[in-house]
């Protein structure tokens, strides 16, 4: 008993030591603005001149701005429309991908491709590539393309999908790759003896055997779409346009913020976007035990 | 409990501690270095007190404002000024958030107005006078856009940049159609040209501003000059003007007559995308500033040679309250004095002696641009080129016959209204507002 | 019967491959073609045809420029990134796991759980205030510690789920031997780790190469500027030089594409860091 209760503090102490540096880095950046963006809201402040009170009064003019809601809704339609475009595509590739062989290997590095770049190398050339004028629409036999696809209210948010999918799911084709590569053949074995086909194989082992890589592959798209800046940065000019038809919440943040240099109300649509990610987060991790690191942790 | 007692002695741990601390000296190190990179450079007055140098920021098509410098340079080596020049979509807001965090440099450039009007509300900006900077030898409707409360903030660094309508002559003849001289003509030529296949006119929506345009010519021949002078000065109701509506129907009505083709809303115009389509012939006209000439003959020298590029004033608006030779656009540009330098006589003397000298009003109408000096007219008739000869006398004659030159919207207002103010041009543009929507809005966001 | 499914099967996740395929390929040919040509080509060529004149003017242009300082900032804020959260994190992972069941790795671990939900661009404006009263505003260090800060959720969550694997007995080996926490840390952990830490420092270099926010919100000048920032940049300083922009995408692409090429398993087991454990 006292044994261990000695054990503990010292090992508190070194632990304590060990654990501080990177708790210190993390508080400073991550805890800290988590609290300041909340106290900012209820700030007044130019970004040029002093910090000074305002009491609800952004809360007031971002809660009852039509823009707000806006934004809102459109980052929700990135989010579920994202899902809906790369699940089905990764899964595929995933399938196609699993089996080792060299055409395989070959289109595998293909994909990998867009990983290598950054969003705002993927914005700058899709931005090029589809300039109706000069882009591929020119080119003899592609001139459907040479539409505003950036540039009409109607199709510029699903054009900004669908290059966030081009960048995004060769990722979520690995994942479902490594997914595959983990099912135990013997499942496959024991299903072809006892006479399942192919579709009831792919249907009974292959998907309950994803599930979990599923879960995995849905919160990383679904939290990471909430990140969506970089790209629709750079694809609508930095104003979310046409109009305001790509200003998801964190662009409107950026503008708010950066452009207007209105920090208080930035900082209200700010807090939005924490509430959103964390809520949105926290069900994930209900719906799919994702904390099972957790609660393993708890019980040792 | 499975874990085993850990043994107590403390010697043990003598050894990693010591690789504990060079370890942390390593990531201090680290971080030292970093930041000393960080303040090394020639990052604003805040971080220079001990240099006599100057830090300048500007525009990157300011190239012969960049010979100024240069010339600065070579008389005072041992005191330089460095100069940054930034692309033009990104410049207001990391010169804003540069003074923000009091980083700002000694020497600024911006289009006057709203814009500079904050930073010399904020006593960021220090006042210039005549002994000083030499302020007295500008066109004095130019320092208008500089002048708050009667004093000059700001001397004009670069041509004047009035907006007129470029024209492609092979296409407009091709068409059968004379350059525009009133708002009926250019419907007239926009239905003419869309018959033959071009666009009529070609516009870079994506970017707004060239948006914004419009509205300023629409609004100043339909309502005449005061409507915006009195917003610019705040009175925020006179967005509700009848003539503000009728501008953003004119504009709409242009937009669906097809005046700027199906694909106006994806062209950026950072890409250069609009002036390829004029000088490619794949579009008629263009509504741009003054600097677009230097673009075109920097991109297609040829096109310019051949004589294939027309311009000509705003058409008017007949039965509009407003003067058909008025002008908007950027009188000039600015170079302001951050109120926190450390080096006031050295930024003064270059503001002075090497801003718009003789050689740098060569330079210009060299380029092909005009700047806002006095008495000219001896200047203009030594041109040698002929094509550049009638460009720089219509552009002079278009600026010394102007009863008024509006500084574009976006400069003049205050900078938490320039995004409202796009965004919702851009609506108007693309039929999502109702005319009288846009002034309800904007009243709405200026008040 | 069931061959003519599997038939239909492969026919679909085939004809997707092939179809994704061209989508991923005709973009990259374009990006690359496009650098190589010239800037009258640029507005008369068809843009899938090999370039009328290829030329390297615009690698030239991008190189005479300031390409240099930019790649070396990405160098040093990526290097200096990853070596301070692979370090910072690896000694939590190990506090965590050794002091499981206290109450200080409990917290920890909480924290850190919370932080991967922290999306960055919505705590970004008190980031900003932080970095400017700390003086670090401009400079490379305030990329660098907001970078590290929020990668570190992620690497600690990595870490400790491989620590955590480790056999008791090693560490109890030790523990009999005399050994302290910080020579298990050193001499057990690191080196078991290894593979581990390859992977975290992977992924945290590739997010942070690519990172664009901290530098576009925490930097302004041109010779603090990483290299997706400088991207922008060039799109206003080319203006109507497309190509050459696209050479300047290409350029800074190169050093990933080299990774790639020398590390590819490494790198693919990086992307999908634990996440596909």
């Amino acid at each position: 008993m006292t044994l261990t209760a000695s054990t503990r503090r010292r090992s508190g102490g070194s632990g304590l030591l060990m654990a501080a540096p990177a708790l210190l880095l993390f508080g400073l950046f991550g805890l800290v603005p988590l609290v300041g963006v909340v106290a900012l809201s209820l700030a007044r402040w130019d970004g040029l001149g002093s910090i000074g009170w305002a009491g609800l009064a952004n809360w007031g003019d971002t809660l009852t701005d039509g823009a707000t809601w806006q934004a809102l809704g459109l980052t929700v339609k990135v989010m579920a429309v994202s899902w809906l475009v790369q699940t089905p595509i990764a899964l595929a590739l995933g399938v196609f991908q699993a089996p080792r062989g060299r055409v395989r290997a070959l289109f595998a590095v293909l994909f990998f491709l867009p990983l290598l770049l950054s969003a705002v190398a993927i914005g700058l050339t899709w931005q090029a590539l589809l300039d109706p004028s000069f882009g591929i629409g020119a080119t003899p036999g592609l001139h459907w393309l040479a539409q505003p696809l950036l540039g009409s209210p109607d199709l510029a948010l699903y054009t900004v999908i669908f290059v966030i999918a081009w960048q995004f799911v060769p990722f979520h084709a690995l994942l479902y790759q490594a997914g595959i590569r983990q099912i135990p053949t013997a499942l496959y074995e024991a299903a072809a003896l006892d006479g399942a086909g192919p579709v009831a194989r792919f249907l009974h082992i292959t998907l309950p055997q994803l599930k979990y890589t599923m879960v995995t592959s849905s919160t990383l798209m679904l939290v990471g779409s909430l990140t969506y800046f970089d790209l629709i940065f750079v694809l609508s000019g930095g104003t979310g346009g046409p109009g305001t038809a790509t200003r998801v919440l964190p662009l409107a943040m950026y503008i708010t913020g950066f452009q207007a240099h209105d920090m208080g109300r930035a900082s209200a649509v700010a807090t939005l976007l924490v509430v959103f990610g964390l809520g949105l987060s926290m069900l994930m991790t209900r719906l799919s035990g994702f904390t099972r690191m957790d609660s393993q942790q708890e019980g040792m | 409990m499975r874990r085993i007692p850990v043994d107590g002695n403390p010697g043990k741990l003598a050894g990693p501690r010591i690789r504990r601390v060079l370890a942390s000296g390593v990531v201090l190190t680290a971080a030292i270095t970093l930041a000393a990179c960080g303040t090394s450079g020639p990052s604003g007055s805040a971080g220079n007190s001990s240099s006599k140098s100057l830090t300048m920021w500007a525009l990157n098509d300011q190239t012969i404002l960049k010979d100024s410098v240069d010339a600065y340079n070579k008389d005072h080596p041992d005191a330089k000024i460095t100069l940054r020049l930034f692309a033009n979509d990104d410049y207001k807001q990391k010169l804003r958030v540069a003074f923000g965090a009091n980083q700002a440099p000694d020497i600024f450039f911006s289009w006057g107005g709203g814009a500079l009007n904050d930073y010399v509300k904020a006593g960021k900006v220090d006042a210039l006078t005549e002994s000083g900077a030499g302020t007295g030898r500008f066109t004095p409707s130019v320092m208008q856009s500089a002048t708050f409360d009667g004093k000059v903030y700001g001397v004009p660094a670069n041509g004047l940049a009035p907006v007129v309508l470029y024209y492609n002559k092979k296409v407009l003849a091709d068409a059968g159609v004379e350059p525009p001289k009133t708002y009926d003509d250019l419907l007239a030529a926009v239905k003419k040209l869309k018959a033959k296949d071009v666009v009529p006119i070609s516009l870079a929506a994506n970017s707004k501003w060239p948006t914004l345009m419009y509205l300023e010519y629409l609004l100043d021949r339909e309502g005449g000059a005061q409507v915006f002078t009195d917003i610019a000065a705040g009175d925020a109701e006179k967005w509700k003007d009848p003539a503000v509506t009728e501008a953003n129907q004119r504009l709409q009505e242009l937009a669906k007559a097809g005046a700027f083709g199906d694909n106006a809303s994806s062209v950026s115009y950072d890409q250069g995308a609009s002036t390829a389509l004029l000088y490619t012939g794949k579009a008629g006209m263009e509504l741009m500033g003054t600097w677009e000439y230097a673009n075109i003959a920097k991109a297609a020298p040829d096109f310019l040679k051949d004589g294939d590029l027309g311009y000509t004033a705003f058409p008017s608006i007949p039965g509009g309250a407003g003067d058909a030779n008025s002008i908007v656009g950027n009188p000039s540009n600015f170079l302001s004095l951050n109120s926190a330098t450390k080096n006031k006589s050295a930024a003064l003397s270059y503001f002075k002696d090497y801003v718009l000298d003789d050689s740098q009003v060569d330079s210009y109408l060299a380029a092909g641009s005009v700047p806002p000096v006095k008495g000219l007219e001896s200047k203009l008739a030594a041109v040698e080129s002929f094509t550049d000869k009638d460009w720089l006398t219509f552009v002079y004659d278009l600026v010394q016959n102007a009863p008024g030159f509006q500084l574009s919207w976006d400069q003049a207002l205050p900078s938490d209204q320039a995004d409202p103010l796009l965004t919702n041009t851009d609506k108007s543009f693309l039929g999502q507002l109702a005319p009288a929507d846009f002034g309800t809005n904007m009243s709405k966001a200026g008040s | 019967m069931s061959t003519a499914v599997t038939r239909a099967r492969r026919a679909l996740t085939g004809a997707t491959t092939l179809l994704w395929a061209a989508i991923v390929v005709v973009p990259v040919y374009w990006l690359v073609v496009t650098s190589l040509r010239t800037r009258a080509d640029f507005t008369a060529d068809s843009p899938l045809a090999p370039p009328g004149h290829p030329t390297l003017d615009n690698y030239r242009t991008v190189l005479d420029g300031d390409f240099t300082t930019y790649l070396l900032n990405s160098v040093l804020v990526t290097v200096a990134t990853v070596a301070l959260t692979v370090l910072f994190a690896l000694m939590a992972a190990f506090a965590i796991v050794r002091g499981a069941g206290s109450r200080l790795s409990r917290v920890s671990f909480r924290l850190y759980l919370l932080g991967l939900a922290i999306p960055l661009q919505a705590v970004i404006i008190p980031v900003y205030l932080l970095i400017i009263r700390m003086r670090l505003y401009d400079s490379l260090l305030a990329i660098v510690l907001p970078s590290a800060a929020f990668a570190l959720p992620i690497t600690v969550m990595i870490l400790v789920s491989f620590l955590r694997d480790v056999p008791r007995s090693l560490f109890e080996a030790m523990i009999v031997d005399g050994a302290g926490d910080w020579r298990m840390l050193l001499s057990l952990a690191a080196p078991l780790a290894r593979p581990a830490l390859m992977t975290v420092a992977v992924y945290d270099g590739l997010q942070v190469w690519n990172g664009f926010l901290f530098p576009l919100i925490l930097t302004q000048s041109g010779d603090k500027a990483v290299l997706p920032l400088a991207l922008t940049l060039y799109r206003g300083q080319f203006g109507i030089d497309v190509p050459a922009t696209m050479a300047a995408v290409v350029l800074s692409t190169l050093p990933m594409f080299a990774l790639f090429v020398l590390a590819r398993r490494q790198l693919v087991a990086g992307l999908t860091a634990g996440f596909s454990k």
